[in-house]
C-alpha cells in the first residue's frame, strides 16, 4: 500500500483533504501544542485593538493541516522540502452561527504533482499545494519535494 | 519597525528535549482531533512508528517551528529584540527542508539568526520584512532540520 515513485505522475492530483469547521477550541489547542500565544489567535479583545473583527487562525496551523494531508499521503520520512506563502486571513466558526460561518472555517487541502526527477540517488518529485477555504478563499499555497521509493 | 542593525543577528543557542507527549498533542492539534486514539499511530505507538520503517516515533512536519516559541524568550523575546510590533506582526513564509528525522526522546540544539531584513514599498504602505533561518541540530550532531521563517510587519 505505500505509494511508490512509478505510482506518481505530472499533473496528477494529490487526495484532497478537507477539514472539519475550524473553532476557537481548534485555535487554542494548536496555541498550547505549539507555544504560540500571540494573543490576535484567541482574544478578541486584542484583535480589536488592533483594528481587526474577529480572531483569526494561526497561518501554522493551516500549513500544520497541509502537512497531515501530505503526510498522509507519502510518510513524513519521505518529505524533504515543505514551503508556503501564507494568503488570507482563517476566522473560526461561531457556535452560535454554524450555517452561515463554517464555510469559512472549512480548510481543503489540494495539490498537483509538477515534476519528477532524479538526484543524489534519490527518484523525487515536486507537487504544488493550496490551502482554501469552502468559500473558495485561499489561505496559502506552496510546494513540496519528497522522494520515493522505485 | 524592525531595527535594521540586527541583519545578521545570531541568537542565543538553545537546547529542548523532544517529548513523547508533546508529539502526540501536537499531533492532535494539527490533525484537528480530541483523543489520541484518533490521530496518525506512528505518532504515540512506537511499534506503529517502526512497522512504517521509522527508528522511533517521528515529528509531524511543522513541528520543528515549536523551536521559536519555546526558546528563547518565545514569540515576545524574539520580535521585541528585532523591534517588530506584535500588533503589526504578520506571518508571510515558512519552508523546511529536511535532512533527517527528529524522533521522540532526542535532544535538539538550535541555531538561529537573521538573514535578510528589507523594506518593500514606501510611506504609508511600507513592509518591513525579517527572515530568519533556523538550524537544529539532534544530539549525535546531525543537521536534521533547517527551515526559513519570513515575518511582515505591516
Amino acid at each position: 500500500m505505500a505509494l511508490k515513485y512509478s505510482d506518481i505522475e505530472i499533473g496528477s492530483d494529490m487526495p484532497e483533504y478537507v477539514t472539519v469547521p475550524l473553532s476557537r477550541t481548534h485555535l487554542v489547542r494548536y496555541a498550547g501544542a505549539s507555544g504560540d500565544f500571540n494573543p490576535l489567535h484567541h482574544d478578541q479583545t486584542f484583535a480589536k485593538m488592533i483594528g481587526m473583527k474577529n480572531i483569526i487562525a494561526h497561518g501554522l496551523l493551516i500549513m500544520g493541516i497541509a502537512g497531515e494531508a501530505i503526510i498522509s499521503w507519502i510518510g513524513t520520512k519521505n518529505l524533504r522540502k515543505f514551503g508556503v506563502r501564507f494568503l488570507s486571513m482563517t476566522e473560526p466558526v461561531d457556535l452560535d452561527d454554524v450555517e452561515k460561518t463554517k464555510d469559512r472555517a472549512t480548510i481543503i487541502i489540494k495539490g498537483k504533482v509538477i515534476k519528477k526527477y532524479k538526484e543524489n540517488g534519490e527518484n523525487k518529485f515536486e507537487c504544488e499545494i493550496t490551502a482554501q477555504d469552502a468559500l473558495g478563499s485561499k489561505k496559502l499555497s506552496g510546494f513540496f519535494i519528497a522522494r520515493l521509493p522505485e | 519597525m524592525a531595527d535594521k542593525s540586527k541583519m545578521g543577528m545570531e541568537f542565543p543557542v538553545y537546547t529542548f528535549a523532544v517529548e513523547k507527549d508533546k508529539i502526540v498533542e501536537f499531533a492532535m492539534a494539527v490533525s484537528l482531533k480530541e483523543t489520541r486514539e484518533q490521530i496518525n499511530p506512528i505518532y504515540y505507538d512506537e511499534e506503529a512508528a517502526r512497522r512504517d520503517d521509522y527508528d522511533g516515533i517521528p515529528v509531524p512536519p511543522t513541528f520543528p517551528t515549536c523551536s521559536f516559541f519555546w526558546t528563547g524568550g518565545g514569540l515576545m523575546g524574539t520580535i521585541e529584540a528585532l523591534g517588530i510590533n506584535l500588533g503589526r506582526l504578520l506571518h508571510r513564509e515558512e519552508e523546511y527542508e529536511y535532512f533527517g528525522m527528529i524522533y521522540a526522546g532526542d535532544v535538539i540544539t538550535r541555531t538561529m539568526k537573521v538573514i535578510d531584513m528589507f523594506t518593500k514599498g514606501k510611506g504609508k504602505r511600507a513592509i518591513d520584512v525579517t527572515v530568519l533561518e533556523t538550524q537544529l541540530i539532534n544530539q549525535k550532531g546531525e543537521l536534521v532540520i533547517k527551515y526559513r521563517t519570513t515575518l511582515m510587519e505591516i
